[in-house]
């Protein structure tokens, strides 16, 4: 469970999480809100690239915001970009690895955890293949297999399927909806793409302008009125 | 009467340090003019110009080829000396400053160290320096000298300080008030924009890689009359004061780098007559720009981009 | 999920991970013995101003390699490396003045107070990046510089600095080199085998856990820190190295010249170090010996076996420099390979057509 209280942030006269407060239960959630509303902020946030200004963010009941940027690794927080960030310099092995071993698991199963994250998200390509030399669909898939391996508790999902067609998006529908059952871990799922949050999360929260304008259960959030305001804008005659 | 009174205020021998202030104020505006060039290069084209003292070097040295291996008017030589630099640097901008346009400013500046090889390279095969032989590069205004608070100061001293405050002036003001100079300020802030909207910027930047450069080929001329002295290395390492006054100026503005120049040449001159710090006084620059980066970088920022290669 | 393993286990499985045993490396591998062979036996023989010249080209390679680690791997600049080679061989002047140390000894103790002045210069500069890091070691190195200038090497006097202006010339003993290695093809030999035992430290970093964070940092930050990389630890980590590296070069350089001197280190230095080291090659370990080649072999082939004003170098160095940054990133060491590979493809057209290969014409 995230429990997030009254966060702010605040940077160049911009506030683009105002008094934000929300809880993540547990399982898959899903996160929405129309461009600009201060998801991948929150993230930000989460990751220690931001310090908020105000407000307090507790994850299975320890203070998140306390803990020094690179240690919430370590405690088990793992994300994914929007623009991949996997290292082209790096074979697909060694980008999971190294998350691997700064992530303080102890003991010797590095080949193992890092192969079966690396089948988790089945991915087709040798290991040892240098991750510049990928597609798209393969880097987003290194992105994934970085996000679960080593012990994650909570595992932060950024617009995985931008830009991607049709087929690609089934696949990834079931590989993160398989997620918090084989790892145990939170996912928090960002991304447009309304049918793949319907399927795979339980509970969504929506972002408009930095404040929550709604949370609960999927599929009664999708059908609010605020939330679709909030997307389509209402009809203001001048 | 004036040491009686001198003495008095802060109880130092402000007689005794006079010649050393005086000396101090003029490197200082050679500093300062040459800080000022860098800045607005820098502004202009995003390049840090390391070989900015190389360049003013390899003028020195031509024009005093000129006057003492041919029988040419010494102003012709002085001329040269100064349009030498703008020469140079605007073929250097001409040549890589497209090539480098896109890259960080880091691959920038070791653009311009490959350049000032170069011209240390050319300098040490066709003016090499040994053993007791030494240059000098005196100029006409240095043997005119007057008495000012009771210190005696040459004519060349009070150019070098005169043209780095007008300098300074003058191109705050055409930076401010002149459509070339918002031109400037635009391609400063960016670079792609400011050519979409109709800015000849190949155009703009050459005339700041000129600019920058004549104000190089001034500070070549003015500095080895100054420490009486022609040492191609020596001016060469004038980028580092000035690099040090650019800092000081935040890279930025122009006043507060003219400030830091003469800060920089007071230190460097002060130091002098007190025997058991003057053989450390060249390393005031250094000192002063290690601090001036040290508190420009004070705020850390990560970005989530990647980084450009 | 993890299978349970016994700790010999692990470590076999660990230098597995680093060392993987295909054709690859096995080809790397005997290239590298047959260099070092080469080196070792056939060099020294050529004759005795090339060895004092291949011993150069053996110490410069070492600092070229912590240079190209730094830039190379984590992606800073430090110019300041030439001021740490003159710490390491002040030190080692010093301490071989001072102390009885054997030689190896000296080289470590050398080695780790360069580093602790390394990691000195480092702790504040490292929030900095590219273009300010590079100024603010260029400033350092400048300071050292003028300090050195000041107090000069020492010549057996007693003090911080070990200077006096009276030396005891009957009694000075330069910088002792190993009492195994006297002559100057042994000395020739220990420093390739000491430089050697620096590249396999430096090999064992790059495939090693601190390649992968340096790789991580030097292409995204943000990605190194949501992989729970500490960023300073390991920058200052690779610092740290380069710094080692620049002192035991140091104390080499110091042993070979046997009575160092201030004049015998430019202000140029550190430029044409920098110069050599992308030129030879950032991304490869064999670029810091093309580098060490360049810098110190060319200079030497031009003056003494050629007659060129050798200051013509560094209008090559300057050159070179920025042909490296504006088309061959990889330097020499990438650049070349790929040159052969391309000539040898085209060999190898060539060949086929005029044997007639493959369908009638």
């Amino acid at each position: 469970m995230i429990e997030v209280e009254g966060l702010t942030v605040r940077f160049s006269g911009v506030t683009p999480i105002d008094r934000m407060s929300v809880t993540f239960p547990g399982g898959t959630c899903g996160l929405i809100g129309p461009n600009g509303a201060g998801k991948t902020t929150f993230f930000n946030v989460l990751s220690g690239f931001v310090r908020p200004a105000a407000g307090s963010i507790r994850a299975f009941g320890e203070d998140l915001l306390g803990m020094a940027d690179y240690k919430r690794a370590r405690w088990g927080l793992r994300r994914t970009f929007q623009t991949e960030q996997a290292i082209e310099q790096l074979s697909v092995f060694d980008n999971v690895a190294m998350i691997y071993e700064h992530s303080g698991v102890k003991g010797a199963g590095k080949r193992a955890e890092v192969q079966a994250a690396i089948q988790f998200v089945g991915m087709e390509t040798p290991s040892a293949a240098k991750v510049g030399g990928l597609g798209a669909r393969e880097r987003r898939l290194v992105e994934i297999a970085r996000a679960v391996v080593g012990r994650p508790r909570v595992v932060l999902l950024d617009e995985p399927a931008a830009g991607l067609p049709e087929e690609e998006t089934e696949h990834l529908r079931r590989v993160i909806q398989t997620i918090h059952d084989q790892f145990g871990a939170l996912v928090v799922l960002v991304d447009h793409d309304m049918s793949l949050v319907r399927a795979c999360c339980e509970t969504t929260a929506v972002l408009d302008f930095g404040r929550l304008i709604a949370s609960g259960p999927t599929a009664e959030v999708l059908l609010d009125e605020n939330v679709i305001r909030a997307y389509l804008g209402t009809e203001d005659i001048a | 009467m004036h040491s009686v009174v001198g003495f008095a205020v802060f109880g130092v021998d402000w007689e005794f340090l006079k010649p050393y202030i005086v000396l101090g104020l003029a490197l200082g505006g050679v500093y300062a003019l040459s800080g000022v060039g860098i800045v607005v290069l820098y502004q202009a084209t995003g390049v840090l110009n390391l070989a900015f003292g190389a360049i003013g070097a390899c003028g020195a040295l031509i024009a005093y080829w000129m006057i003492n291996h041919t029988s040419w008017p010494h102003w012709l030589a002085y001329v040269t000396c100064v349009a030498f630099g703008g020469v140079v640097n605007l073929a250097y901008g001409l040549l890589f400053g497209p090539a480098f346009a896109a890259r960080d400013p880091l691959v920038k500046m070791m653009g311009t160290l490959g350049l000032a090889l170069i011209l240390l390279g050319i300098m040490a095969w066709r003016a090499p320096v040994g053993g007791a032989f030494a240059r000098f590069l005196p100029l006409p205004s240095s043997s005119h000298t007057f008495t000012l608070f009771g210190a005696f100061v040459n004519w060349t001293q009070v150019i070098a300080l005169a043209f780095a405050l007008v300098l300074t002036a003058v191109t705050t003001a055409f930076l401010r008030y002149t459509n070339l100079g918002t031109a400037y300020r635009a391609i400063a802030n960016d670079r792609e924009i400011t050519a979409t909207l109709g800015v000849p910027v190949r155009r703009v930047e050459a005339s700041a890689w000129f600019g920058s450069g004549l104000v190089a080929g001034a500070a070549g001329l003015l500095l080895p009359d100054l420490i009486t002295s022609l040492d191609y290395a020596a001016l060469t390492f004038l980028v580092i004061a000035a690099l040090a006054a650019a800092l000081i100026g935040r890279l930025q503005s122009l006043w507060v780098t003219f400030a830091g120049g003469l800060a920089v040449g007071l230190a460097q001159a002060l130091f002098a007559p007190y025997a058991s710090l003057a053989r450390y006084r060249s390393a005031a620059p250094f000192v002063l720009a290690i601090l001036a980066l040290l508190w420009l970088s004070r705020h850390r920022v990560v970005t989530i981009t990647r980084t450009a290669r | 999920m993890a299978a349970s393993r016994t700790p010999g286990q692990g470590a076999a499985a660990a230098a597995r991970a680093t060392f993987s045993l295909d054709r690859g490396s096995i080809v790397r591998g005997l290239a590298i013995a047959v260099f070092l062979a080469i080196a070792i036996f056939f060099l020294p023989t050529i004759g005795a101003d090339w060895t004092t010249t291949f011993t150069s080209v053996a110490i410069y390679s070492v600092i070229t390699l912590g240079l190209g680690l730094l830039y190379g791997r984590v992606g800073l600049i430090s110019l300041g490396q030439v001021a740490l080679l003159v710490i390491g061989v002040w030190t080692s002047t010093r301490l071989s003045f001072a102390t009885d140390l054997p030689f190896p000894v000296l080289l470590l103790v050398t080695g780790a107070i360069t580093c602790g002045v390394g990691v000195l210069i480092g702790l504040p500069a490292i929030r900095l990046s590219g273009l300010y890091l590079a100024l603010i070691t260029l400033m350092a190195a400048g300071a050292v510089n003028v300090v050195l200038v000041a107090i000069n090497f020492p010549n057996g006097g007693g003090g911080f600095t070990g200077r006096t202006d009276t030396p005891d010339l009957s009694g000075l003993k330069p910088v002792a080199r190993p009492s195994i290695a006297e002559g100057d093809t042994a000395y020739y030999r220990y420093v390739v085998v000491v430089a050697a035992v620096m590249f396999l430290v430096a090999l064992l970093h790059v495939r090693g856990k601190p390649g992968r964070a340096w790789a991580a940092i030097r292409e995204s930050e943000p990605a190194a820190l949501a992989a729970g990389v500490n960023i300073v630890l390991y920058k200052l980590w690779a610092f740290a190295l380069a710094s080692f590296m620049a002192g035991v070069a140091g104390c080499l350089l110091a042993a070979q010249v046997g009575q160092p001197t201030a004049q015998s280190f430019q202000t140029q230095d550190s430029l044409t170090l920098l110069a050599t080291t992308l030129i030879g090659g950032i991304f490869s370990l064999w670029g810091a010996v093309v580098a060490g080649c360049f810098s110190q072999l060319l200079p030497f082939l031009f003056q003494v076996q050629w007659g060129i004003n050798p200051n013509f170098v560094l209008i090559l160095f300057g050159a070179g420099l920025l042909q490296v940054l504006l088309t061959a990133p990889g330097g020499l060491a990438q650049q070349f390979p790929k040159d052969m590979a391309n000539l040898g493809r085209l060999v190898w057209r060539g060949v086929g057509k005029v044997t007639g290969g493959g369908s009638g014409s």
